[in-house]
């Protein structure tokens, strides 16, 4: 398996911040979201990655170069996005369209236009009149016409209408129906990384707090309705992640659900009334919620 | 050989500037015109201008190629290129001393011009133009130096306070030594030891700034 991102124990600090030892693998051809609160450590990874932050700790391979001591080499075949990132206001699309076509020979013209028309953009207009809409759009249009091996993208459907989030997640999706071609893609929105991510990764506090397959997560992941009588208690089985209980009823969260769970509540004497599956929200909140708790114990 | 990508920055940098520089030129050579014209008060607004023309547009370079690139946030989109962070900031010096250098190397052969070929203005004044010109060619990498080392728009501005404060103190001082007073408005041209020496100065100035700044640049660890 050939992995397009490595991290081995990368860590950084700042004053009031410290990226916490952080593994990551990402394989070619997978789509990896990136999923962590606000402040979590989402942008400082992906700029690590980028070499824009030097790591204090750790090493950093990006399509088999070191980061950031092969930076020049790798981000040729890099695409970049993030949400703070700009474009030249003064300038047109098609003057970046043109200033990217002569810095990469892979640039694909007839696709450029492509995206043009798809994205609704025009070229002679002057990117600081565009909508924030318009100017991810144009941002995503200039690194998906490069054909990139990989793309980092940080929160790039921030702020996004509807209709634009599905414009970008589509042309996404299009990207890496090429089984070469890799995404890490990072937001605190998981329905976005929930509709085109083969992994998942958390992130919490400067840490990773759990990564897998995707549909692993969603598959394991149950929260189950339980009515106790009084006076009976509940096994201590292991993978609960959370008990909440009102009265006689009780919700228990679960990060590995199988049917001997439900056995063992009823053989304790408890009703199982309802096995659901959650969203990978859910997930996030339970699993994210989980990891602080013995940091607020 | 100059790499691929920071021609590239330096040509960008170019185009965004085009207006700018040839605004300048043609400011410079209004007021080149000016200070040729004859009488004194042609002369004087004519000199300011020339001074004001050159100082703006090394405040305005240096404003829009570097400290803009941070605070309107163009840094990531430029830096997700592949380019290294020693190429930036080789390509931030040499676009914006190329640009610099070209409006001010043009208004000083066309002063030194003007002061050689025009009776109106006498020959002696040259050496004290030969060292106000290489004040502002210093003035300039300084605040250069400052703003690619700082990458703060506060700094930045406090730079070009001072150097424009100093400036007139500068230009005072020289005035009055009594070597550059005894010869400035006669047909004679002295190279004093003192002007050498502040020319001599103003260079290594240039070459100190320069080379600081490419040391400090490539030991930040963080470009955003």
């Amino acid at each position: 398996m050939t992995l397009a991102i490595r991290l081995s124990a990368v860590g950084k600090d700042y004053p009031h911040f410290v990226l916490k030892d952080i593994d990551l693998a990402v394989p070619e051809g997978q789509v990896m979201g990136l999923i962590g609160p606000n402040g979590a450590g989402k942008s400082t990874t992906l700029r690590i990655l980028m070499g824009l932050v030097h790591q204090d700790r750790g090493q950093v391979e990006v399509l088999g170069r070191a980061m950031p001591a092969e930076q020049t080499i790798a981000k040729r075949d890099v695409g970049f996005v993030s949400e703070d990132m700009r474009l030249y206001k003064s300038a047109t699309l098609a003057w970046h369209m043109a200033f990217i076509a002569s810095i990469y020979p892979e640039w694909d013209a007839k696709y450029a236009e492509v995206l043009v028309k798809r994205f609704g953009l025009r070229k002679d207009q002057k990117v600081g009149r565009l909508s924030h809409g318009e100017r991810v759009k144009a941002t995503l249009l200039l690194v998906l016409a490069r054909r990139p091996r990989l793309m980092v993208l940080d929160e790039p459907t921030t702020g996004l209408d509807p209709v634009a989030r599905h414009e970008v997640l589509s042309s996404l999706m299009e990207a890496v129906t090429d089984e070469h071609r890799t995404i890490l893609f990072s937001s605190h929105n998981t329905t976005d990384i929930e509709q085109i991510s083969d992994q998942i990764t958390f992130i919490d506090r400067g840490h990773i707090v759990e990564s897998g397959d995707k549909e692993l997560f969603l598959d394991r992941w149950r929260r189950v309705r339980l009515e106790i009588e009084p006076g009976v208690a509940l096994p201590v089985l292991p993978d609960v992640v959370s008990t909440v209980g009102s009265g006689r009823l009780s919700i228990v969260t679960t990060s590995n659900y199988d049917d001997a769970m439900s056995d063992a509540w009823r053989t304790a004497g408890a009703r199982v009334f309802a096995v659901e599956p959650m969203t990978l929200e859910e997930i996030f909140v339970a699993r994210v919620v989980n990891s602080r708790a013995p940091e607020a114990a | 050989m100059i790499p691929f990508m920071v021609k590239r920055l330096i040509l960008k940098d170019w185009y965004f500037q085009r207006l700018p520089i040839l605004g300048a030129i043609g400011m410079g050579a209004i007021a080149l015109l000016m200070v040729s014209a004859g009488g004194e008060a042609a002369f004087f607004s004519g000199t300011v201008l020339l001074v004001t023309v050159l100082i703006a547009l090394g405040v305005h370079l240096v404003m829009a190629t570097v400290v803009n690139e941070h605070t309107a946030q163009t840094l990531p989109f430029v830096m997700s290129l592949p380019i290294s962070p020693r190429e930036y900031t080789a390509a931030k010096i040499l676009a914006n001393l190329l640009i610099f250098l070209v409006t001010w190397g043009a208004l000083s052969i066309g002063t030194g011009a003007v002061i050689l070929g025009r009776a109106t203005v006498p020959d002696g004044f040259l050496p004290f133009a030969a060292v106000i010109l290489g004040e502002i060619l210093a003035s300039y990498c300084l605040l250069l130096a400052v703003a690619l080392v700082t990458e703060s728009q506060g700094w930045a501005i406090g730079v070009i306070v001072t150097t424009n404060f100093l400036f007139n103190a500068f230009l005072f001082w020289v005035a009055h030594m009594p070597s550059v007073a005894a010869t400035m408005g006669t047909d004679v041209i002295v190279w004093t030891d003192a002007l050498v020496l502040l020319l001599v100065a103003e260079l290594a100035a240039i070459v100190f700034l320069l080379a600081f700044t490419l040391w400090a640049r490539a030991r930040k660890k963080d470009l955003l």
